[in-house]
């Protein structure tokens, strides 16, 4: 199936057109949502309540006795939020840290619902097929009922971000302060985390328990190594999240074989591996070019001041000395020479260098702050 | 109870004993969800150890399982390195991305595999005791009883050749290297053994199970007492005695037995987060309650020392004055009298001799800023606690 061919069929058959939109949808609110996750140090929040959300559904199964993805969604809900609380009782009321009480919630929820789900497999009751979905995801059992679902989410959580927007911001970076502006930090705390917890429910049918953590955190990773700045953050974030559930969408389609959910982590992780390494401000690449440059710039100033240091012993600064007199100096090499010439510090003739006037005054300056970007 | 019922007994309290010894110590090292990241992203390691061999018993599996599980911990810490993100954050990305690539590899080549991603998730212990190790015709009893053995003892002989670095390098880092033992060897034997714990227990009982098992006892142990040693051995007693009772809970109800073993686990934290002595979340919040009383009691004493006017001790007073409410009041008047701190005297209250040394020593405690000695003080001055 070429490009072409593909476009098309986004735009004629209901099933891929409901998908593509449906992960679209999903990345969006995850990446913007995640972001808050990324900033306050829960990335692993996620984790912890997408596996804690099972036996909410598991539960929900057993009590209406049919499927019925909605009822399955609230139940989630209830089971990801007793979770999260759960987690948060346990770091604030006992001296067991937060790894633990993430780690702890994760597998005995996650343990319950097996539980439930394997006691379900064995009743006689033909509805069962299809909680196993909600393990690794099925992005194919999408209606357009679901999509409509995740857009009015997306909708209602992008309003209360933008009209607690301010005070969300403040509670992100200093959550003291926060509360002696008199704002209610508890309020908001719960606010932020329902609404995580509300979108991981929401991607848990199409990506699954186990990799909907990379989902949240994913996006916000690679958006945040673009820009400082919390919105243009948010708004990247979703941007990532979109185009990895559009492109992931896209490549298990058009290969056989190929489950939705793995296929979007991946296309996000590529993503994050791009941002890691080509980001201008933070990435890897950049940072190693940064690095070269300015050990290649400290070089350069250490031989000029070498040399500054033997013109200073002559009255006439433009005497000229013998090359080999700079081979028992170790940052000298015939490279940072001609660079020195290039920039009319010295000047050489034969075997032979001599300091110019300007090189003799920048050298003299090299240590000093007040006189800067001359050499640059 | 049949043979293979003992069998699977005694393969669960294995694992059990196995994950608590390295779960004790990640958790006290704060690395608990270390074995969240290495038990998921073991999983392209087995299925491209199953290429290999195309047979699901081989031992290259366990060895590739354990080298994948010891590349998501050096991925997370070269991600933690570049100081990009924060270490969660690189969990988060690295074991998700590993198990996607296993999944997929599986999902492609479906057809001649029979891997299932449901049983390395779950496992199922069921099964274990059919699985048998046989050198000619005698029968040695179940495999998975011999690999999960065989890591056991390997991990109680690290365990009793290097506790005492252990402690040390757990509890105060800077410490050990100042005694000369290497914290990056410390962390990753204590990485490797985890790993290589994880494989050969997740063949057993699943891979959330054995997250289940490192951690839960643990933390259980850890919230009834803060020796180690005594963690140590709760942490086993409390791994053994779930796996025994979730046993017997999954043949009640012919569900899963990973699944039952969590839930009895997850039960046993429930019971001891709310009901332990000292840190249970009861004792807790009994605790805070009493302190607040406590602490108005002595903001209350202090007022009275400071006022020696008529008007400023009336007890109707004292409500508005100090903004309490009625019963909050009451309660910290009723404390005072009950300790002989105040007289009441026509409603005006004043200090008595012991309120008024009590006093004295809090003032001097607060000003030299020894606030902790405050606590001793009560225990001295105090016959009836808030």
């Amino acid at each position: 199936m070429d490009l072409q061919e593909y476009i098309e069929l986004v735009f004629t058959d209901y099933t891929l057109r409901t998908i593509t939109l449906g992960t679209a949808v999903l990345g969006a609110i995850c990446g913007m949502l995640g972001s808050f996750a990324v900033l306050r140090k829960q990335s692993l929040l996620g984790d912890a309540i997408s596996h804690a959300a099972l036996p909410g559904i598991a539960i929900a199964f057993l009590i209406i006795e049919t499927k019925n993805s909605s009822i399955f969604l609230l139940g989630a809900l209830i089971s990801g939020l007793i979770g999260t609380f759960w987690i948060r009782g346990i770091t604030r009321k006992t001296h067991l840290k937060s790894d633990t009480a993430l780690g702890l919630i994760l597998s005995l929820f996650f343990g319950f619902g097996m539980l439930l789900l394997t006691y379900i497999q064995k009743m006689p009751n033909a509805n069962q097929a299809g909680l196993e979905s909600y393990l690794f995801g099925q992005a194919a059992t999408l209606l357009e009922s679901d999509v409509w679902l995740m857009v009015i989410v997306t909708g209602i959580s992008l309003v209360i971000l933008l009209l607690f927007w301010k005070e969300l911001k403040i509670l992100l970076f200093d959550a003291d302060y926060t509360k002696t502006l008199g704002f209610n930090t508890k309020f908001l705390d719960i606010l932020i985390t329902s609404f995580i917890v509300v979108a991981i429910v929401l991607g848990l049918q199409t990506v699954g328990v186990v990799l909907m953590s990379a989902m949240l955190l994913a996006p916000a990773a690679a958006a945040r190594q673009w820009t400082n700045n919390l919105a243009v953050m948010v708004i990247l974030a979703a941007i990532f999240g979109a185009f990895s559930g559009i492109f992931g969408t896209a490549i298990s389609a058009s290969q056989n074989n190929l489950s939705t959910g793995p296929v979007i982590v991946l296309v996000a992780g590529v993503f994050v591996l791009f941002s890691f390494i080509f980001s201008p401000g933070r990435g890897l690449l950049f940072r190693e070019i940064r690095f070269r440059k300015n050990r290649n710039d400290l070089q350069l100033h250490k031989t000029l001041s070498f040399m500054y240091n033997i013109a200073k012993t002559h009255e006439d600064i433009s005497h000229p000395h013998a090359i080999r007199i700079l081979n028992n100096f170790q940052g000298f090499t015939r490279k940072s020479l001609q660079k020195l010439e290039n920039k009319d510090y010295v000047k050489i003739e034969g075997s032979m260098w001599s300091m110019t006037k300007e090189g003799y005054h920048t050298a003299a300056n090299l240590y000093d702050q007040l006189i800067k970007e001359e050499d640059e | 109870m049949s043979n293979a019922q003992i069998e699977i007994q005694l393969i669960a309290s294995l694992v059990a004993i196995a994950c608590a010894i390295p779960g004790t110590f990640l958790v006290l090292r704060k690395m608990a969800l270390i074995t969240d990241a290495i038990s998921h992203s073991i999983l392209p390691g087995i299925v491209i150890g199953f290429f290999i061999t195309h047979d699901l018993s081989s031992p290259l599996l366990i060895i590739m399982a354990a080298a994948s599980g010891v590349l998501t911990v050096v991925l997370v810490e070269f991600i933690q390195k570049t100081g990009l993100v924060k270490e969660d954050t690189a969990i988060g990305l690295v074991f998700p991305a590993l198990f996607s690539i296993g999944i997929i590899l599986i999902a492609k080549n479906a057809n001649d595999i029979h891997l299932d991603v449901d049983a390395v998730l779950l496992g199922e212990l069921a099964f274990a005791p059919f699985d048998r190790l046989s050198i000619g015709d005698t029968d040695l009893g179940p495999k998975s009883l011999w690999i999960i053995g065989t890591i056991l003892i390997i991990t109680l002989g690290l365990l009793f050749t290097f506790f005492k670095e252990l402690k040390v390098s757990t509890f105060d880092a800077g410490l050990a290297s100042a005694l000369g033992l290497s914290p990056v060897v410390m962390h990753y034997g204590l990485m490797t053994v985890s790993s290589i714990t994880t494989v050969g227990a997740f063949d057993a009982v699943g891979a959330i199970l054995v997250i289940a098992l490192m951690i839960a006892p643990a933390a259980t142990a850890y919230l009834l007492t803060n020796d180690l040693k005594k963690m140590l051995f709760l942490a086993v007693v409390f791994g053994v005695a779930s796996a025994l009772t979730g046993y017997w809970v999954a043949h009640v109800l012919d569900a899963s037995i990973s699944g039952s073993m969590t839930t009895v686990l997850g039960l046993l934290f429930l019971l001891v987060y709310l009901f332990a002595p000292e840190k249970g979340l009861f004792s807790v919040l009994y605790r805070q309650k009493r302190q607040r009383i406590e602490v108005s009691l002595l903001t209350f004493l202090l007022h009275l020392r400071n006022h020696k006017e008529k008007e400023e001790r009336h007890v109707k007073h004292l409500n508005e004055h100090i903004n309490w409410q009625k019963v909050r009041s009451k309660s910290v008047l009723d404390l005072a009298l009950k300790n002989n701190m105040i007289t009441i005297d026509h409603d005006i209250v004043s200090l008595t001799n012991k309120g008024k040394k009590f006093t004295t020593e809090a003032i001097d405690y607060i000003v030299t800023n020894k606030n902790s000695e405050i606590e001793n003080m009560k225990d001295r001055f105090f016959l009836f606690r808030g």
